[in-house]
């Protein structure tokens, strides 16, 4: 089924993909200083400096750096997920900060390809939205995609959730182009499909979503060209099959040897994953039953209403009777959407990466929203359809609906994980709801001007939720003062910083005892919300 | 044109509403400084005895850092409950109330700011006579582990041992000042505990290591119609219960009044043991912990005398 109705992208499109994606690695990289190091980040960057020093190696002695030994002794670090990202951070590192001196702090060098490739993220929904719906609706999509919170906020760090909300993003695209024949695209899906694996687990369902969708609207062409002996499969799923492993082998040097087994514990890592505890409307889940509602009302609370509503009206509209016979795109869609999240569908799936697990769903979420725009700005048009400035009601409706996502986002920096919609009463009515206010560590951040002016010199301060290794990054960048370390043990501490999550005040409490006293020394709030704080020894 | 098109304009009605709302949202908790200019009005009202709690309970960090341990010290923060308290000063924050006040008279109230204050009153506040855990230490208590007998042995009070802190995953915090009964990790203690909610309780840190029991023994005790207490371990770290129970045995001048069995999944219980034939004599209290399970007893107790 050839999709006949899209348009053809031309230079402008290309443009405006362009200036949409220039415009927001520029605004990451401008509200990027205030934002602490994530904990997972820390993790990270250790990988990554491992990497870095195994390519080194393997330009200088290149059989050495092959052998399995050495290998594994650059490769172990972090081998619970694929390479490519933390293979990024690498190169960036070595050559935008070491090399060219692109940027003054290790910690941005090691988060420019994520900032990259959420821009990539975003072009590649204008590309299909403006394909699919009209060159004003793609930037609709594009921007409600970019501009919700959270996703603003994912984009920043150096980890895996908006890279591989794009990788998955652009690999549906080059499947669902492939449809259109021709082979260039079926060996692009091949390719990104052996990227998107090398990116993130989440990879792993895609091929549902995909199959699925080859049922839905070929299978039954496909019966009858395997019964007339001819083959029936898109091309694309056999550049999967054959091209994608052997790039999600090859970008993965931990897996070159003992590759069964441990591709095996790369699995069982993953479907066994310890339950972290999780905040959900004034409960901690910490073990299974998770709240089935979990995803569902997390997306509520943290995706920007209209976007929402758009979104709704574009999943009716994409399915109405009207408009089945180009139902094959927006089905693959919302096949993926669904595929997205259907992991909490189940009660023993762990929720404790808040939004953040199910976030490729929303490329696709947006591209609906975008369908949805078009479809209400032409209703709107139609109310005034004589009048000078009819031609104006879409831009209009276009800035109605992303005006508000606009100063939500730009607002909920660098507070990113505490931010909510006003549909529970923002951050206060989150805090109120039980929500959860901050996990990662990441806070720190906001607290390293206190720190720096407060800490005795040569203090000890501890750390909390923040990693060693981020906090070592903030020293690094000179965002910490070079004479403070970072501790995990209290009783050797200065000044203790102590992240809100409801099951980790057993730690404030031990500050308590320790300092024998309960009165912060400064507290970082949101909108009123406390969210992490200090104490001070006295 | 028929009105029912126009709805569609209730799309970006919508989108410009939710931007308001956003902007009320984001304006409408009182900021820190509001915090710190309204401790004055609190600290008038604030009589030493009185509790002092913010509503709604997230911004009690911010009111701590405003109003300082003076008016929010921890003894109040980690208190067992809010019986034993008459008075009550509640800070108002967004028109919530404190639920651990829910029946408390409300007797004054005046808005400052953005806030309401009141004052509230205890409807039947039970007057503490003795509290064990202000008590901890010589010479209202001496405390000794192992079995009663030829093993039993003093535990040693200091003012000056190592604090010990175990971080998320470890053991609460272990105070300066504490009875050590063999190494640092043996002692009985004034500690805080989380409790099933995660909050926080002030206890007397009494484990039972290895099946050896640790003995409390409070002297000169002015005894009310009942041992009023709570107990637990830190519900983070034993919340699963995967351990055997811990008994506290009482005995009041000698005679066992009673027990209480705890179980570590209940988190934070209560329990009452009646002292009716003591009631308005000083006498001699012993809490005599133990369990058959030498592993992680982390036991803690608040109790009190009323």
């Amino acid at each position: 089924m050839t999709n006949t109705a899209a348009r053809k992208l031309d230079r402008l499109d290309f443009s405006i993909a362009a200036v949409l994606s220039l415009t927001y690695v520029a605004l990451l990289l401008a509200t990027v200083k205030d934002l602490g190091y994530a904990r997972d980040e820390g993790f990270y960057f250790q990988a990554a400096r491992s990497y870095e020093a195994w390519f080194e190696l393997l330009h200088t002695d290149f059989r050495h750096a092959l052998q399995p030994s050495v290998i594994d002794r650059y490769w172990s670090v972090n081998h619970e997920h694929p390479a490519l990202m933390k293979s990024l951070f690498a190169f960036s590192h070595r050559y935008l900060w070491s090399g060219f001196q692109l940027f003054r702090e290790q910690g941005t060098s090691y988060r420019f390809p994520g900032m990259v490739l959420s821009a990539l993220g975003i072009a590649v929904t204008y590309a299909w939205g403006a394909r699919e719906t009209g060159r004003l609706a793609g930037v609709v999509s594009a921007l409600a995609l970019a501009l919700m919170p959270r996703v603003f906020f994912h984009s920043h760090l150096a980890c895996f959730d908006m890279p591989v909300t794009t990788m998955l993003l652009v690999t549906t695209y080059a499947f669902a182009r492939s449809l259109d024949g021709g082979i260039a695209w079926s060996l692009a899906t091949g390719v990104l499909y052996g990227l998107l694996l090398d990116t993130k687990h989440n990879s792993w369902l895609l091929p549902v979503a995909l199959v699925a969708h080859f049922i839905l609207t070929r299978g039954a062409h496909a019966v009858r060209e395997l019964l007339a002996k001819r083959w029936a499969f898109p091309n694309a799923f056999l550049a999967m099959a054959l091209i994608s492993p052997l790039v999600f082998y090859a970008g993965w040097p931990w897996i070159w040897h003992d590759t069964v087994q441990r591709l095996r514990d790369y699995v069982a890592f993953h479907t066994g994953h310890e339950y972290y505890n999780m905040e959900f409307l004034g409960q901690t889940y910490w073990k299974p039953p998770m709240p089935r509602l979990y995803a569902w009302v997390m997306t509520l609370a943290t995706v920007p209403g209209i976007t929402l509503v758009l979104f709704a009206v574009g999943l009716v509209v994409s399915f109405s009777a009207g408009q089945r016979a180009r139902s094959s795109t927006p089905l693959l869609w919302l096949l993926c959407l669904l595929m997205c999240y259907a992991p909490w569908w189940s009660d023993a799936t762990p929720i404790f990466g808040g939004t953040k697990h199910w976030m490729t769903a929303y490329p696709f979420l947006c591209l609906f929203a975008g369908q949805g725009f078009a479809f209400v700005a032409e209703r709107i048009s139609e109310l005034v359809p004589h009048k000078r400035w009819a031609p104006f009601a879409p831009p209009a409706l276009a800035a109605a609906v992303l005006i508000g996502p606009l100063c939500m986002t730009l607002h909920s920096e660098p507070w990113g994980l505490s931010f909510y919609t006003p549909l529970v009463g923002g951050a206060p009515g989150g805090a109120s709801l039980g929500l959860n206010r901050t996990f990662w560590g990441y806070t720190t951040g906001a607290e390293q001007s206190f720190i720096n002016q407060h800490a005795p010199p040569h203090g000890n301060v501890y750390v909390h939720d923040t990693a060693l290794q981020s906090w070592e990054t903030l020293r690094a960048d000179g965002r910490i003062r070079d004479d403070l370390r970072g501790t995990l043990n209290i009783a050797g501490s200065n000044l203790a910083l102590y992240h809100h999550e409801p099951h980790m005040h057993r730690v404030e409490y031990e500050t308590w005892v320790d300092y024998g006293h309960d009165a912060p020394a400064d507290v970082g709030t949101f909108d009123g919300v406390p969210v992490v704080w200090v104490y001070s020894r006295q | 044109m028929p009105s029912a098109r126009l709805l569609w304009l209730l799309v970006p009605i919508a989108g410009l509403a939710e931007l308001g709302l956003f902007v009320i949202d984001a304006r409408r908790a009182p900021r820190v400084s509001e915090w710190q200019a309204v401790r004055a009005e609190v600290a008038k009202l604030k009589r030493p005895a009185d509790l002092l709690l913010v509503a709604p309970e997230w911004a009690d960090p911010i009111a701590r850092y405003a109003f300082g341990d003076a008016l929010m010290p921890a003894s109040d923060e980690a208190r067992a409950d809010v019986s034993g308290y008459a008075r009550a000063v509640e800070v108002d924050a967004l028109g919530a109330t404190a639920t651990e006040l829910d029946g408390w008279a409300v007797r004054e109230e005046r808005a400052v700011g953005r806030f309401k204050l009141r004052v509230r009153e205890n409807p039947k506040p039970e007057k503490v006579l003795f509290s064990f855990l202000d008590n901890a230490r010589p010479p209202f208590l001496s405390v000794t582990a192992g079995d009663s007998g030829d093993s039993e042995r003093p535990c040693v009070y200091t003012q000056h041992a190592a604090v010990s802190t175990g971080g998320l995953h470890g053991h609460l915090a272990f105070p300066r000042e504490r009875f050590l009964c063999g190494g640092e990790e043996f002692f009985v203690g004034a500690t805080i505990l989380d409790d099933q909610e995660y909050r926080p309780r002030r206890c007397l840190w009494a484990e039972p290591r290895g099946g050896e029991s640790v003995r409390l023994r409070f002297t000169n005790v002015l005894m009310g119609r009942k041992i009023y207490g709570y107990a637990g371990l830190s519900y983070f770290l034993f919340r699963d219960g995967a351990h055997g129970p811990t008994t506290v045995r009482v005995h009041v001048a000698g005679q066992e009044i009673g027990s209480y069995e705890h179980h570590d999944e209940r988190g934070w219980h209560h329990f009452e043991l009646d002292t009716e034939r003591f009631a308005g004599q000083t006498a001699d209290v012993e809490f005599d912990v133990a369990s058959d399970d030498p592993n992680d007893r982390q036991f803690c107790f608040y109790a009190d005398t009323r």
